[in-house]
């Protein structure tokens, strides 16, 4: 389609020039954004395109984070390993989690996988020789891109990585959805039992695209950690895992792109509420509520049919 | 010998909260197939206005009677002022809207009483140990025991026995039958989200003296409740018991044999389970 | 070992020894022993309640017996799970239609042979996987007659094209045994003679043996080779349409079955 492939050029013309356009900190929040819109986009995956809704998502951010922010502190390698050690960490620990979370369906699966995201950031809280406990890990530096290359260390340098590694990430998630593979994941997510009696069992597929959500998600918790310079449990923590279900619900379950939109408007609304006031999670919690009951479809569903009407 | 006795009693203490809260969930599963995720929340709500009961009164008996109620005809509330209007719409959006909810109520609580712990005291009747036998117990450990036992039985025996229990049980069977049989569907599920958030907010109450009441103690409880009604299956008070015995074993020989890692234990025992029964012990195949 | 004395006759596509399935104290079916030769088109009917749709579950796999064996080409399948004797070649349709949705017509019918032919865990690209399978969907649709409405999606064609998506979506997959569970269940009149027609002309293309449960008497005796008739969970009588009719405990059993 013509018109949506111009919006993509549109897009990615916008994000190249912004960093000229903006002031440091609302870059730094656009960075922020992507971020989120990245770990959205990967829960989009699972949630949109297999029907598994995962009530702890935020796990794997977390672990990306934590692997990211060891491998930096410790072994002071360039960013570009951390990331990948944060994205394989995620992976790792999502197959013996989604091993046991895929024997279950429905609501069951998604009460497993909050208990497994819970147990995972008990041990963050406690394991403290390693993490730090509550306080997290601390003074996480931007390395370079790699030895004797560009440093990363200013705030559009990094934006240009995050925005990178979202796009670049978005087009593997898009080409994934797109082949055989991810029409199967379509197929599971309409009827489960028909995809059985059709020759397949759908937890391979299942435990597969867990595993590849738990990769993006590390990836997104592995660039957090520098660009914050902190990695904390917090990111773990159920709430967080929650506002990825809502960004998702937001944006449009199931598009891509709409989780990423769906993110950063969270974002967004969290930020001006949290100039307001230090308890912002009430609203964000009314927010929550007003948009389940109102707006069911997220913003695409219902531009889309305020469009269909209009 | 004596450890044993200990064990088992700790054991039984925390089975009767966690079926408390667990045996909540699933009855509101059965009945709203809706998995109330802000149900921790109530637990944690009746803690800290039990706390607060205590504080106004001097008392510890009162807030026993009076929070659940009030919990109760708050979530009563919430219920028909919300969940109300999303039945129709896949299940997502209800553990979604009780996620909002569970959002609004923590941090209310957090506006409210601060971010410290509040102690409860026991009353004076359960304070001190009680000699079992050679064995020096806590008094209140016992009464939670005792508590357990007595709410268990009776939610089984209204369940069974009376004619309310009985137009729940076929509203849970086919809610568009209990329509045809006259019963109001929509009260009966009002009333089994009250009741269910009363029996939470008494768990709470319950629970203070020996927990304290605590921000986080709403998520700590659903996750444990979770794993019960995993274990269980959702529906089914008998899995909830069930469960919240199994549960309440593992984490306490768990929390005496390997402090450290005392939850792996119920992680491993839910684990072989759901190799073994996807559906829960009392669930049923799908 | 080659046997001296062969007095059997060739080697039924599908055979069921003696096949169970207890549900608690509820035997649903009991000691089912059926024979269905290759091109054969089979008909299983029996009063609400025979077992017919447990006796199709227990030959796809989607429940495991309490007894008996089932063998297709011979082979003993029993311990085998639904998708893995899909693969083998036995599809299979549902009484209460089940497909996907929101999905496209097409897309319906070419994951079902994408399933069937392989390939599935390829994660970027495969682009001929999904133009082989899409060529093969379009044939299907094609017999079927719903390859105009290829686009659309699928919850919203009338019931009676859902019911015929379900054939095609079976058929797509080149099965060598077919089961059709109430292909022309809440049809009118007009479509009913149109879905028996369909069925015919898909046997006699795609060369398929097939087992029918029905319920319309009409269309067993108008399709089916052989009719075997189930009753509280057991084969009480088996044989051509004429055969069946004039059987007194059939006409008993029907007749009991109604009050």
């Amino acid at each position: 389609m013509i018109p949506s492939r111009l919006s993509a050029l549109a897009a990615l013309v916008a994000l190249a020039v912004v960093p000229w356009v903006l002031a440091r900190h609302q870059l730094s929040l656009l960075t922020d954004l992507l971020i989120a819109g990245l770990f959205a986009m990967s829960l989009d995956l699972i949630m949109g395109y297999t029907g598994m809704v995962s009530f702890g998502h935020a796990a794997y951010f977390g672990l990306g984070a934590y692997a990211s922010a060891l491998v930096l502190l410790h072994f002071a390698q360039p960013v570009p390993v951390a990331l990948l050690a944060g994205a394989l960490l995620a992976g790792a620990v999502a197959v013996p989690v989604g091993w046991f979370s895929t024997r279950a369906t429905g609501i069951y699966f998604a009460m497993l996988t909050l208990a497994f995201a819970q147990f995972l950031y008990t041990v963050a809280y406690k394991w403290r020789d390693l993490t730090g406990g509550s306080d997290g890990i601390a003074g996480v530096p931007k390395t370079p891109l790699f030895w004797g290359g560009p440093s990363l260390a200013s705030s559009r340098a990094f934006y240009f990585l995050v925005a990178a590694c979202v796009v670049l990430s978005l087009f593997v998630c898009r080409a994934v959805v797109r082949s055989p593979f991810g029409r199967a994941l379509q197929a599971i997510r309409e009827n489960e039992r028909r995809f059985t009696s059709l020759g397949r069992d759908p937890r391979p597929f299942k435990l597969v695209v867990f595993v590849i959500a738990a990769v993006f998600a590390g990836l997104a918790g592995a660039l957090f950690a520098p660009f914050r310079g902190f990695a904390s449990p917090e990111v773990m923590f159920w709430v967080f895992s929650g506002q990825g279900l809502m960004m998702v619900i937001m944006g449009g379950i199931g598009t891509l792109v709409g989780p990423v939109l769906g993110a950063m408007l969270f974002i967004l609304i969290q930020e001006v509420l949290s100039s307001y006031t230090e308890h912002w999670m009430i609203f964000t919690g009314v927010v929550f509520v007003l948009i389940v009951i109102f707006l069911p479809g997220g913003l695409v569903g219902t531009a889309r049919r305020l469009g269909a009407r209009g | 010998m004596a450890n044993l006795l200990e064990q088992l009693l700790n054991a039984l203490a925390l089975a009767g909260l966690l079926f408390l809260v667990s045996a909540g969930l699933s009855l509101v599963f059965g009945i709203l197939r809706v998995v109330n995720f802000a149900h921790g929340v109530f637990y944690m709500l009746g803690a800290y206005l039990g706390f607060t009961t205590v504080a106004l009164s001097g008392w510890f008996w009162p807030a026993l009677v009076v929070v659940p109620p009030v919990v109760g005809v708050l979530g009563a509330l919430l219920e028909s002022s919300t969940l109300r209007f999303i039945y129709r719409r896949p299940p997502i959006y209800q553990l979604l809207l009780t996620f909002g909810l569970a959002l609004i109520l923590e941090e209310s609580i957090r506006v409210l009483y601060g971010p410290t712990a509040k102690g409860v005291e026991p009353p004076p009747l359960l304070q001190g140990a009680i000699d079992l036998g050679g064995v020096l117990y806590p008094r209140y450990r016992l009464f939670l025991v005792v508590l357990g036992c007595t709410v268990g039985v009776a939610v089984w025996l209204f369940l069974s026995r009376t004619r309310a229990g009985l137009v729940i049980r076929a509203v849970a069977q086919n809610s568009e039958m209990a329509d045809c049989l006259g019963a109001d569907v929509a009260r009966v599920r009002t009333l089994v989200f009250g009741a269910a958030c009363a029996l939470a907010g008494l768990g709470g109450v319950a629970a203070a003296p020996m927990t304290t009441a605590y921000l986080g103690m709403g998520i700590n409880v659903i996750v444990d409740a979770f794993v019960v009604v995993v274990i269980g299956g959702l529906g089914s008070i008998g899995g909830s018991m069930a469960g919240s015995l199994i549960v309440g074993a593992a984490q306490t020989w768990g929390a005496f044999y390997l402090p450290e890692t005392a939850m792996v234990i119920m992680y491993a025992v839910m684990g072989a389970i759901l190799v073994f029964r996807p559906w829960g012990l009392f669930g049923e195949e799908e | 070992m080659t046997p001296l004395l062969e007095t059997r006759g060739p080697t039924p596509l599908l055979e069921t020894r003696g096949l169970g399935r207890a549900f608690g104290a509820l035997q649903a079916v009991a000691g089912v022993s059926l024979a269905v030769q290759p091109m054969e088109l089979r008909a299983v009917i029996g009063p609400n309640g025979a077992g017919k749709t447990t006796l199709f579950h227990l030959i796809s796999g989607l429940l495991a017996p309490t007894a008996g064996h089932v063998l297709f080409r011979g082979d003993d399948v029993t311990a085998l799970a639904a998708p893995a004797r899909c693969r083998r070649g036995i599809s299979r349709t549902f009484q209460i239609t089940s497909i996907f949705p929101e999905l496209s017509v097409l897309e319906n019918v070419r994951i079902a042979v994408q399933l069937k032919i392989g390939d599935n865990f390829r994660l970027l690209g495969g682009r001929a996987v999904l133009e082989a399978s899409e060529q093969r969907a379009r044939d299907s649709l094609r017999l079927l007659g719903l390859d105009d409405r290829a686009d659309e999606l699928a919850s919203t064609l009338p019931h009676g094209d859902q019911r015929l998506l379900e054939i095609a979506m079976a058929a797509a997959q080149e099965p060598a045994l077919l089961l059709l569970d109430e292909p022309t269940q809440g049809l009118s009149p007009e479509d009913t003679a149109a879905t028996v027609a369909v069925i015919r002309q898909v046997a006699r293309e795609r060369k398929l043996t097939i087992i029918l449960v029905e319920h319309d008497m009409d269309v067993v005796f108008d399709l089916a080779d052989r009719i075997s008739v189930l009753h509280f969970g057991q084969l009480i009588a088996e044989g051509t349409a004429a055969e069946i009719r004039a059987n007194a405990e059939v006409q008993k059993a029907y007749l009991g079955g109604l009050d």
